[in-house]
């Protein structure tokens, strides 16, 4: 053998050996994708978690199902009416659905289901809170059942569509104990339920008598990985099909974006950002110095920049996909001498100090933060940051109204109605509004809550919007993107904004 | 012997029972667990609230609670996650495995690889190869964990794809986390190994020995290294508890399923039982753990026996 084969040799060897490693690994029909969090209990009125949404989505059903268009459509109700002036609704429920064990799906799993959620241990979970507008469920025959609400609930049917409102199955779960249920969950969904190990993965199968369209793949795994490298690794290797969010940082994007087997999904979420106000004490009580230090602030090149163009500047704190979100409202133009003009009639030194408390975790906001601060000084406002364990910063600093006079917050409700964000921020008392209160702005957001004419809430709830800009309650950044990473394999996935996950039509190849 | 054991394993008592209340106490002060729960949750009243708290049993005074979870560690049972309510004790059924495991082999790895390296670099004093092995185990020191984990996984994970890059799922999952912990284990090791090795060259009974005519195979085996076994095991023995402890970093790079994730997980989400679960099973590991090497002197020594 001349040297020259040899080396043939051995290469085509080692390309034996590299492809022989690199055969898929799995039987086709697997999906396995990549989730940051493991709730602990696939019970729906156990957890607050999106991620239990994002697993939870395929093996439960509501009356209503949103998808990621966000149209509310019929699932396990077929149709309804509002009677009573919006104080019953009427479902008409689907008939031949059973749940995975075999259980009838009829108008007493509906019961049992609020009744469960509504009573005793549904108090024990965070969900109850959300549906207590629901005061008794009605039989009215076995596929008909009313709803009755002690006030109008606009927001109901999409309530319906997730969390505590899935319809779990009245023999199964009151024949095994609460413990085995949040292990060991039955639904009616498209995926039925085959093993869950804790921290490391849920497996589930295609439920062969769903009553929709079926499971395109046989198999559905989730992982449990936490840490952002360590998912977008695995999912290089092949070995997860889908990242979801909140994993990727924005830092990652060319990573995947420079693999040839994966692509980028970028899809507007419900997560906005802001700097809120102390506009109790200090400086920022002066509404004029909140308007100077958002025009003292370039968003759009902070978005550029530092956020890689994954994000939208915002006028008020909302996602455009939100009820209530009104395009006419732009952001505050960047105007360095405008906002010095204005600090300087309000009275501001040069040099007066801000404090800006940022979570200490999020790498991606303490580099917007640095930025903001880098703004401030140019109009001669000096900003330190201050970074705060996330769990002592919402449960403790916010709430007591104990921060800076700025501090970062996120928020994005699945329901996409801006009274759940405008009402937990704006009106007096509420947890997340330590400082503020104004009548004329709580009587603007309790008079929307009962109206069942959507025209009208969502007039209001504009007008909410553009109140909280003039009075500048907080200093609106950005929209940020959920990030969703994709081995190109998979087809047919449609990447929700809200990261509630349906994945029966979803196939591998 | 047995009065010994007796007196240590209540010496082991009293540090789980001080560790733990020193925990219980510490992780209270972090906040309202139901808050955390209840995050996200709109129009959530204080009625609510009491509600989540009785349900998980803050209600009860802090003896109790603190009581209950002492009861726990002797019955198995710590009572339910806060967050889901799985019970602890299928938490740690299966973490407790996945790190003592993952423990077990990196120090087994250090082991082999530093005890000839260190004394091949003692007997060797001055001369290149023990610059070459000093200055290997100083490069090795320098790495901090996570960046060598991370290199290897892109280098075996991404680029070659040989070795799954997270998870425990086999033999080959070990590789990684055991190389990483291992390699920087061992750089402290040989260090440790060739300083005692060179302690003991020193002594006036290696002299004897080699005046005796013994091979020096012999001398460095028969007599040398059995005199340095006590202070390495000692080393080794507290080595092995850290590193129960010790590993929150690699598991979370490698998403490994073990105490570390569990504890950083607890903590992040104030899990008062999980927490609580985890660090009585890791100080009564690393107490017992202390007892087993002094037990193991008497085997090594006979000298410790007789007393």
């Amino acid at each position: 053998m001349s040297p020259l084969n040899i080396f043939r040799a051995g290469a085509t060897a080692l390309l034996l050996a590299t492809t022989a490693f690199t055969a898929p690994a799995f039987a086709e029909g697997k999906l396995v994708v990549s989730s940051p969090q493991d709730p602990g209990s696939w019970d729906p009125i156990d957890t607050f978690l999106v991620n239990w949404a994002s697993a939870a989505t395929n093996i439960f059903d509501g009356l209503t199902y949103r998808g990621p268009d966000m149209k509310i459509v019929p699932a396990l109700a077929e149709s309804w009416e509002e009677l009573d002036e919006g104080k019953r609704i009427r479902f008409k429920l689907r008939a031949g659905v059973t749940f995975h064990n075999g259980e009838p799906f009829n108008a007493e799993a509906v019961k049992f289901t609020f009744d469960r959620l509504l009573g005793d241990e549904g108090g024990k979970g965070p969900q109850r809170s959300n549906y207590t507008s629901i005061t008794k469920v009605e039989i009215i025959d076995d596929h008909t059942v009313d709803l009755h609400l002690g006030a109008p609930d606009p927001v109901l049917l999409t309530k319906l569509a997730g969390y505590g409102a899935m319809i779990v199955p009245p023999k199964y779960v009151s024949e095994n104990t609460e413990e085995f249920f949040n292990l060991n969950p039955v639904g009616t969904g498209p995926f039925k339920f085959v093993s869950y190990d804790p921290k490391v993965s849920l497996k589930l199968e295609a439920f062969g008598d769903f009553w929709g369209d079926k499971a395109k793949v046989s198999e559905l795994e989730y992982r449990f990985i936490t840490e952002p490298a360590t998912a977008v690794a695995e999912l290089q290797a092949g070995r997860v099909d889908v990242v979801i969010p909140p994993t990727i940082p924005v830092a990652m994007v060319p990573t995947i974006e420079a693999d040839p087997n994966l692509e980028l999904a970028s899809v507007t979420s419900p997560t906005v950002w802001a700097l809120r106000y102390n506009t109790r004490d200090g400086i920022t009580a002066d509404v004029r110095v909140r308007k100077a230090l958002i025009m003292a602030v370039d968003r759009e090149t902070i978005v550029k920049e530092i956020l890689g163009g994954q994000a939208d500047v915002i006028a008020s704190f909302q996602s455009p996909l939100s009820f209530g979100y009104d395009p006419e409202l732009k952001p505050l133009p960047y105007d360095p001498e405008g906002a010095k003009a204005l600090l300087e009639e309000a009275g501001v030194k040069p040099g007066a100090t801000v404090q800006i408390d940022v979570r200490g975790n999020d790498a991606t906001f303490g580099e917007v933060a640095q930025a903001v601060a880098a703004y401030l000084s140019m109009v001669g406002v000096t900003a330190t940051i201050q970074p705060i364990e996330l769990n002592t910063m919402l449960n403790d600093i916010i709430p007591q109204g104990k921060t800076g006079a700025m501090f970062q917050q996120g928020w994005g409700g699945w329901t996409f109605d801006y009274d759940n964000t405008a009402y937990a921020m704006y009106h007096t008392g509420e947890k997340w509004n330590p400082y503020d209160s104004d009548p004329k702005l709580d009587e603007l957001l309790e008079s929307q809550r009962p109206l069942t004419d959507r025209a009208e809430r969502e007039r209001i709830l504009k007008e909410i919007a553009v109140y909280a800009a003039d009075r500048v309650l907080e200093m609106p950044l950005y929209n940020s993107k959920a990030l969703y990473g994709i081995n190109k394999r998979v087809k047919n996935f449609d990447p929700a904004p809200d990261n509630r996950l349906r994945l029966n039509a979803v196939e591998v190849q | 012997m047995i009065g010994f054991i007796l007196k240590r394993l209540l010496q082991a008592a009293f540090v789980v029972v001080a560790v733990s209340l020193v925990v219980a106490v510490a992780i209270r002060m972090t906040g309202d667990p139901a808050l955390m729960i209840s995050q996200g949750a709109t129009n959530i009243t204080e009625a609510d609230l009491q509600r989540i708290r009785e349900g998980l049993g803050l209600n009860e005074p802090f003896v109790v609670q603190y009581a209950n979870s002492l009861i726990g560690l002797l019955t198995w049972n710590f009572g339910n996650s806060f967050v889901g309510g799985t019970p602890v004790n299928i938490l740690i059924s299966r973490a407790l495995p996945a790190t003592l495991m993952l423990a077990f082999t990196s120090l087994l790895l250090s082991i082999i690889i530093s005890v000839p390296l260190g004394i091949r670099a003692a007997v060797s004093r001055g001369r290149w190869s023990d610059q070459l092995i000093r200055i290997c185990s100083l490069v090795g020191l320098s790495f901090p964990n996570f960046w060598l984990a991370t290199m290897l996984v892109l280098l075996f994970a991404v680029t070659f794809r040989l070795l799954p890059p997270s998870g425990m799922s086999g033999f080959e999952s070990f590789i990684m986390p055991t190389l990483t912990m291992g390699i920087i284990l061992t750089a402290t090791n040989v260090r440790l190994v060739r300083t005692t090795m060179l302690e003991t060259l020193n002594s006036q009974y290696i002299m004897v020995a080699r005046a005796k005519g013994l091979s020096e195979n012999k001398v460095l085996y028969k007599h040398a290294l059995r005199n340095c076994a006590i202070p390495l095991i000692t080393y080794f023995g507290l080595q092995f508890g850290g590193l129960l402890g010790g590993i929150v970093v690699i598991e979370r790079v490698f998403n490994w399923p073990g105490m570390g994730t569990l504890a950083f997980d607890a903590v992040a989400a104030r899990d008062y039982p999980v927490l609580q679960a985890v660090i009585m099973i890791l100080s009564l590991m690393i107490v017992l753990v202390n007892l087993i090497v002094d037990i193991a002197y008497g085997f090594v020594d006979p000298r410790i026996r007789k007393e």
